[in-house]
C-alpha cells in the first residue's frame, strides 16, 4: 500500500516521461498522481452526497425556528426523540413500510420475470412484429406517468381492481416493463451465441435454454436491473396515490404516500421536524439493507468478469 | 395478433396461456368503451330521500349514511371529528357518517366525481383544490337554495340565511344560485407583534405618510418593516394591493376586475395602489424574501425580524407552535392611501373561505346538505372557532368568548369597520391563469423595482387574454 | 431446429404484452384522445380538432418551457454520464495495481454505499432537501457556508440561475444510479484485458478511453437515452422547489409542469393532453435519434 501514502496529487502532474511504455517505477509515479486526485474527488463527492442527508437527520431534532433561521449544520438544542415517535404514529411509518415492502417485492419479482422473458425473446429471436413490440415497450418510457392517472382510474375501476394491491402490483409491473425491457434487451444482445448454439445441438428446449443457461449468464445485468426496479418502485408515489384511494384504504397506503401526507401537512401545520424524522425513518432501512447486501450485489454485478 | 392462432404445435400450457390472454384482452376492450373518461354512468344512482317535516326540513332519510371528506390543512380536522359529526349524530343517530380526510382534494375526489360516485359532502380546499367554477358548470354541485331557506339548527325562528354574516351566501353564488357554503370568515390586514410595538412605542398608522414614517423608524431599528413570501404566497401581496385599491375607489373597481372589464387593471385606483406599494417594496422589503416560503417569513416575524406581514386571521393558529411568549398577534387595517380615499381608514377586507358543498350526483346529497346545516348551527360554529381560532360566517357565534389575542384583535377590527367591510375579489378562484399572472406581477412589482405602470399593463393584457379565450368558462358578479 | 420457436416466443411475450397494453397503452391512447377536446376535467367532452395544438404554437410559455427542457437535455446526460464513468472507473480500476491485478481505490466499498444514497430518496424528498440547500438567506446550506460579509445568492429566486439549480439537483440524484450501472458493466469486462494492457504499460487514462468506454458503449448509450428522457420530465423537482411553480416569471417552467398545471389548476385537460402528445413525440424522437446516431457494432467477446 506504500504508493498510496503519497502527497495529494493535485500538484503532481504526470510528466511526459511517465507515459512511456513498460517501466514499473513510471507506472507507480503516475498511479500516485491519479490515486491522489481520485481520493480528493471521491471525498468531495461523498461530502456532497452525504451532506444533505446529515442535514435531514439533524433537522429531525430541531424546532422550526432552528431549521429556518439558524445555521444549517448547527447542532440541535435538544435531541428528543419525540419527533420520531410522532412520525411513527402519525405517519404510520411502521405499517406503511411493511405495505411498501410487500408491494415492491411482489412487483419486482413479477417485473423481472416478465421483463426478462420479453427482453430475451425480443433481443435474440427474429420474428414478424419484433421491432413493433420492442418500440411499443420503449415508447412507454416517453409517456409522462401522471398523464395516465386519470385513465388508469377508470380502467382499474372497470376491472374492479381499484383500491386493491392486485391492481397496484399489476400496474407497477406494467409501468416498469418499458425500462426493464429496454435495458435488458440491450444486455441480452451482448451475450455470446456459442454456448446457446451448443445447447441447442444438445437438444435443449428454448425454455430450458432460457432458464438454465441465459439467465445465469446474464446475472450481472439482472442484478443491476433488479436493484433499479426495487428502488424505482419503492419511490413510486403517483401511482399509489391514484389507485390506493377511497374509503377504507387508510391502512393500505404505501410509505411514499405517508411521507407525502406529512410533507403536505408540514406545509400547513408547520411540522417540519416530524417530516424529517419520517424521512430518516424511511431511508434508514434502505441504507442498512443496501449496506448488508452490498457484497452480494457487488459479486452479482461482477459475475461476468470471473471466467 | 392473428399469429397467436397460427402456430402448429400447441401444448396444453400454451393453450391455457392463449385463452387467458384473449380473455384479458377482451375485458379491457369492453372496459375501455365504458371506462372512457367522462362517459360515466349517467343513469342515476338511486339517491336517498325522506319525508320533509318541520324537524327534517331538507327531507333526508334518517337511516341513510352520509359520506364526507374533509381537507386536512391549516384548520386541521378536529372540528369535523370532535364537533360536527357528534352533533349530527345526536340528531340523526341512525345516519352513519363515513368520514375521511386528505391533503389532496383534487387528486382524490375529482376522479370520483367524474365516475359518478362522489362523496356526499366535500370540503374543497387546499392548494390542490378542485376548480369549483368548473364543477358548478358541469352540474356536479347541488343547489343549496333549500339549505339556506331551511330553519337554523339551533336558533329558533330564523332561517339559516338569517344567521349568517352579510355577503356569506353571495360568495358561493354562481349565476344567481348558491352552490357553495363558505364557512370560515377571515379578516385580512397587516399583522404585527403587539408586544413589540408596545415596547418600542410604535403606533399603528392610519395614513400612508404615517405608514412610511413608521417604516423608516422600524428600519432604523434593524427590523425589516414589511415583507411577504415571494416563493409561494405572493397572493397575500396581491390582496394587500387590491384592498388598498378598493379603499381608494370602493369595491366597484374590484368588481370590474372580476368581470374582466377592459381597462379595469389600468384604472386610477389600481395604479395609485400599485405606486404606493411599489415604493414600499423598493425601500423597505428584504430582497431575499422572493425566495422564501410563507412558513419561513412567518417564522422570521415570530422572531421579531419582520414587523408587518399581510395575511389573514388563520395566521395565529398556523404559527401557534412557534410563537414565543414575547409575541402577541394583532392586526391593523391597511392605512389610507390618499387623502381622497372613498372608504375610511377603518374599512377592512373580510371574506368567507373554505368551500363546503354537496355533490349533486352522490348517493345522499340531501344528507350532505343536512350535515352542512349542522355545521351552520351556533354550537358547531363556536366549537369550530375554539378549535381553529378562526371565525365562522355564523354571526355572533363567538361573541363574548376570549379565545386568543389575534382573534380578539380581528373581532375588534370588524367592530370598528362597521358596515365598511367588503368581500374583495373572486377572479383568483374563477380564472386560475389570471391568478397566476397576478402573483408573478406582484413579485416583480415589489422585488424588482416597483414599476406600477408595468404591473397594471401586464395584468390588463392578461385579463383581456382570458376574456378572449373561449375555452375558459366565464362568470360575472354584480 | 425451428420447431417450437413460435409457441415459445408467443408464450413468453403474451402475458407482459397483455399487461402492458391494458394498463399503459390504453391509458396513453385515452390521453391522446383527450388532446382533441376542450375538456375541463368535469362534465361533457367536446371535440375541437386541432385547436389545442394551434393554441400551443402561439403560447409563449410553451416555447420557454421547451427551451428549458432542451437546456436540461443537452447538459444532464453529458455531465451525469461523465461524472458516473469517472467515479465508477476510479472505484473499480483506479487503485494501485498489486501483482498485476487492478482494483479500485481504497475505501471503494464505503464510497459505493454513500454514493448510492441519493437514489434511495424519492425525487420529491430530494426537492425538499435542496430547497434548504439553495435557501436564499443565511440559513440556506450553501449561503451558510459563505463568510458573513458575502451577499446572499438568490439561487432559485434568481431568474438567471434557477434552471441551473434544477440541473444540479437532477445530476446529484442521478449519478449514483449510473455509477452502479457502469460498475456492473466494468465488472463484466474480463480482468485479463486490463492486465494485458497494464503490462504493456498503458496509463490509466489510456485504459479508460481505449478499453472501458468502447466496451461499455451499449450501456452508455442506454444511459444517455434514459437521462434524456428524464430531462424531458423534471416534474417533481420543479413543482416542489421553484418559486411560484415554474417561476420566477416562468424561468423554470418545463413542459411536464405545464401539463400538470393545466390539468389540475387551470382545468384545461384538453390543452394539457395536447402538450402531453407533443412531449411524447419529442421524447420518442430524441430516443430514436440517439440510438441511431450512436449505434456501433457490438463487439464480439
Amino acid at each position: 500500500m506504500s504508493n498510496i501514502t503519497s502527497v495529494p496529487g493535485a500538484d503532481v502532474v504526470p510528466t511526459p516521461a511517465a507515459k512511456s511504455a513498460g517501466r514499473k517505477p513510471t507506472v507507480k509515479r503516475e498511479v500516485n498522481a491519479l490515486t491522489g486526485m481520485a481520493h480528493i474527488g471521491l471525498i468531495l463527492w461523498a461530502l456532497a452526497t452525504a451532506g444533505p442527508l446529515i442535514w435531514v437527520v439533524l433537522a429531525s431534532f430541531k424546532t422550526n425556528t432552528e431549521i429556518f433561521l439558524g445555521k444549517p449544520f448547527a447542532l440541535p438544542a435538544s435531541f428528543s426523540f419525540k419527533t420520531y415517535a410522532d412520525a411513527w404514529t402519525e405517519a404510520h411509518v411502521g405499517r406503511y413500510f411493511i405495505n411498501s415492502v410487500i408491494v415492491v417485492l411482489l412487483s419486482t419479482a413479477g417485473t423481472m420475470l416478465l421483463g426478462s422473458m420479453s427482453a430475451y425473446v425480443l433481443a435474440r429471436y427474429r420474428f414478424f412484429g419484433n421491432r413493433f413490440i420492442y418500440y411499443l415497450f420503449v415508447s412507454g418510457l416517453a409517456f409522462p406517468t401522471f398523464m395516465a392517472l386519470g385513465p388508469l382510474f377508470y380502467i382499474l375501476r372497470s376491472m374492479g381492481l381499484l383500491g386493491t394491491y392486485t391492481g397496484l402490483v399489476l400496474v407497477y409491473i406494467a409501468y416498469s416493463l418499458p425500462f426493464t425491457v429496454f435495458f435488458l434487451a440491450a444486455f441480452f444482445k451482448t451475450l455470446p451465441y456459442e454456448i446457446e448454439e451448443a445447447a441447442t445441438v444438445d437438444g435443449a428446449s428454448h425454455t430450458r435454454k432460457f432458464f438454465q443457461i441465459m439467465m445465469p449468464m446474464a446475472r450481472s445485468g439482472l442484478v443491476s436491473i433488479t436493484i433499479f426496479n426495487i428502488v424505482g418502485q419503492w419511490n413510486q408515489y403517483l401511482l399509489p396515490l391514484a389507485i390506493i384511494t377511497g374509503p377504507g384504504t387508510d391502512d393500505k397506503l404505501l410509505l411514499t404516500q405517508g411521507i407525502a401526507k406529512i410533507s403536505v401537512s408540514a406545509g400547513y401545520h408547520a411540522e417540519w421536524s416530524t417530516l424529517f424524522a419520517a424521512l430518516t425513518l424511511s431511508i434508514l432501512p434502505m441504507i442498512i439493507v443496501y449496506a448488508i447486501f452490498q457484497r452480494q450485489i457487488q459479486a452479482g454485478l461482477t459475475a461476468g468478469a470471473v471466467k | 395478433m392473428t399469429e397467436i392462432f397460427k402456430a402448429a404445435e400447441v401444448d396444453r400450457r400454451t393453450l391455457l396461456r392463449r385463452a387467458a390472454a384473449v380473455g384479458l384482452m377482451a375485458t379491457p376492450a369492453v372496459g375501455l368503451l365504458s371506462a372512457c373518461v367522462g362517459g360515466g354512468s349517467d343513469d342515476n344512482t338511486k339517491q336517498s330521500t325522506g319525508t320533509k317535516s318541520a324537524d327534517n326540513p331538507l327531507g333526508i332519510d334518517p337511516k341513510a349514511g352520509v359520506e364526507i371528506i374533509i381537507f386536512n390543512g391549516g384548520l386541521g380536522t378536529a372540528y369535523a371529528t370532535d364537533v360536527d359529526i357528534p352533533l349530527f349524530n345526536k340528531k340523526w343517530p341512525d345516519a352513519k357518517v363515513t368520514y375521511s380526510n386528505t391533503e389532496q382534494i383534487s387528486t382524490v375526489v375529482q376522479p370520483r366525481i367524474n365516475a359518478g360516485t362522489p362523496p356526499d359532502m366535500i370540503n374543497n380546499s387546499g392548494s390542490n383544490l378542485m376548480d369549483f367554477g368548473a364543477i358548478v358548470k358541469a352540474g356536479q354541485a347541488a343547489d343549496l337554495t333549500d339549505l339556506f331557506a331551511a330553519p337554523s339548527w339551533d336558533v329558533a325562528g330564523k332561517t339559516v340565511a338569517d344567521t349568517l354574516v352579510p355577503g356569506a351566501i353571495q360568495q358561493g353564488t354562481y349565476d344567481g344560485k348558491p352552490f357553495a357554503m363558505n364557512y370560515s370568515f377571515t379578516v385580512f390586514g397587516l399583522w404585527y407583534n403587539k408586544k413589540l410595538f408596545a415596547t418600542k412605542g410604535w403606533t399603528v398608522p392610519t395614513t400612508w405618510a404615517d405608514f412610511t414614517a413608521l417604516c423608516d423608524k422600524i428600519k432604523a431599528a434593524g427590523i425589516t418593516p414589511f415583507g411577504f413570501a415571494g416563493a409561494n404566497a405572493s397572493y397575500y401581496m396581491v390582496r394587500a394591493l387590491l384592498t388598498s385599491a378598493a379603499k381608494i375607489g370602493t369595491e366597484q373597481c374590484l368588481k370590474d376586475i372580476d368581470n374582466l372589464k377592459p381597462g379595469a387593471w389600468t384604472a386610477d385606483p389600481i395604479m395609485k395602489a400599485a405606486q404606493a406599494w411599489g415604493e414600499i417594496g423598493n425601500k423597505y422589503i428584504n430582497k431575499t424574501y422572493l425566495g422564501l416560503r410563507h412558513t419561513e417569513v412567518q417564522l422570521q416575524q415570530d422572531q421579531d425580524k419582520l414587523a408587518f406581514y399581510p395575511c389573514g386571521s388563520w395566521l395565529e393558529n398556523e404559527q401557534s407552535k412557534d410563537t414565543p411568549p414575547t409575541f402577541e398577534y394583532a392586526v391593523a387595517a391597511y392605512p389610507s392611501v390618499t387623502t381622497s380615499d372613498q372608504l375610511p381608514a377603518t374599512a377592512i377586507n373580510a371574506a368567507a373561505g373554505e368551500i363546503y358543498f354537496a355533490a349533486a350526483k352522490g348517493k345522499n346529497p340531501q344528507g350532505g346538505k343536512e350535515y352542512i346545516r349542522g355545521m351552520l348551527s351556533k354550537e358547531a360554529a363556536l366549537g369550530f372557532t375554539k378549535l381553529t381560532k378562526s371565525l365562522t360566517v355564523v354571526a355572533g357565534a363567538a361573541d363574548g368568548q376570549t379565545i386568543s389575542p389575534g382573534l380578539t384583535s380581528a373581532n375588534d377590527l370588524l367592530g370598528k369597520a362597521g358596515k365598511d367591510v367588503f368581500m374583495g375579489y373572486l377572479f383568483d378562484t374563477w380564472y386560475k391563469k389570471l391568478d397566476d399572472e397576478s402573483r408573478a406581477a406582484a413579485n416583480d412589482l415589489m422585488f424588482k423595482g416597483g414599476d406600477a405602470a408595468k404591473f397594471c399593463q401586464r395584468m390588463e393584457a392578461a385579463s383581456q387574454a382570458v376574456a378572449k379565450d373561449s375555452s375558459v368558462t366565464k362568470f360575472t358578479r354584480s | 431446429m425451428r420447431h417450437g420457436k413460435y409457441p415459445f416466443i408467443i408464450g413468453f411475450l403474451v402475458v407482459p404484452v397483455a399487461l402492458y397494453c391494458t394498463f399503459v397503452v390504453a391509458a396513453y391512447l385515452q390521453a391522446f384522445q383527450l388532446s382533441f377536446t376542450s375538456w375541463s376535467g368535469f362534465g361533457a367532452i367536446k371535440y375541437i380538432g386541432l385547436e389545442n395544438f394551434h393554441k400551443l404554437w402561439n403560447d409563449d410559455l410553451f416555447w420557454k418551457s421547451l427551451r428549458h427542457n432542451l437546456f436540461l437535455l443537452i447538459l444532464l446526460p453529458v455531465v451525469t454520464v461523465a461524472l458516473a464513468l469517472v467515479i465508477a472507473f476510479l472505484l473499480n480500476v483506479g487503485g494501485s495495481s498489486r501483482g498485476g491485478q487492478t482494483r479500485g481505490v481504497r475505501g471503494s466499498k464505503a464510497y459505493r454505499i454513500i454514493f448510492f444514497f441519493p437514489q434511495l430518496l424519492a425525487l420529491a424528498i430530494v426537492a425538499v432537501i435542496f430547497q434548504r440547500v439553495f435557501g436564499p438567506d443565511k440559513s440556506g446550506m450553501i449561503n451558510g457556508l459563505f463568510p458573513d460579509s458575502w451577499d446572499n445568492w438568490l439561487f432559485l429566486a434568481d431568474e438567471r440561475w434557477a434552471m441551473t439549480c434544477i440541473l444540479i439537483v437532477l445530476i446529484w440524484q442521478a449519478v449514483g444510479f449510473y455509477v452502479v450501472l457502469f460498475s456492473a458493466g466494468m465488472g463484466s469486462i474480463p480482468a485479463e484485458i486490463y492486465e494485458a494492457a497494464a503490462l504493456d504499460g498503458a496509463s490509466r487514462i489510456k485504459l479508460f478511453f481505449r478499453i472501458t468506454i468502447p466496451l461499455l458503449w451499449g450501456t452508455i448509450q442506454v444511459a444517455w437515452v434514459y437521462l434524456g428522457i428524464a430531462a424531458f420530465d423534471a416534474f417533481a423537482v420543479v413543482n416542489i422547489m421553484t418559486v411560484d411553480r415554474g417561476g420566477p416569471n416562468g424561468a423554470t417552467s418545463v413542459l411536464s409542469l405545464m401539463i400538470w398545471r393545466n390539468t389540475f389548476e387551470f382545468s384545461q385537460v384538453g390543452y394539457a393532453s395536447a402538450i402531453g402528445v407533443v412531449l411524447f413525440f419529442l421524447t420518442l424522437t430524441f430516443a430514436a435519434l440517439t440510438l441511431r446516431v450512436t449505434r456501433r457494432e457490438s463487439l464480439e467477446a
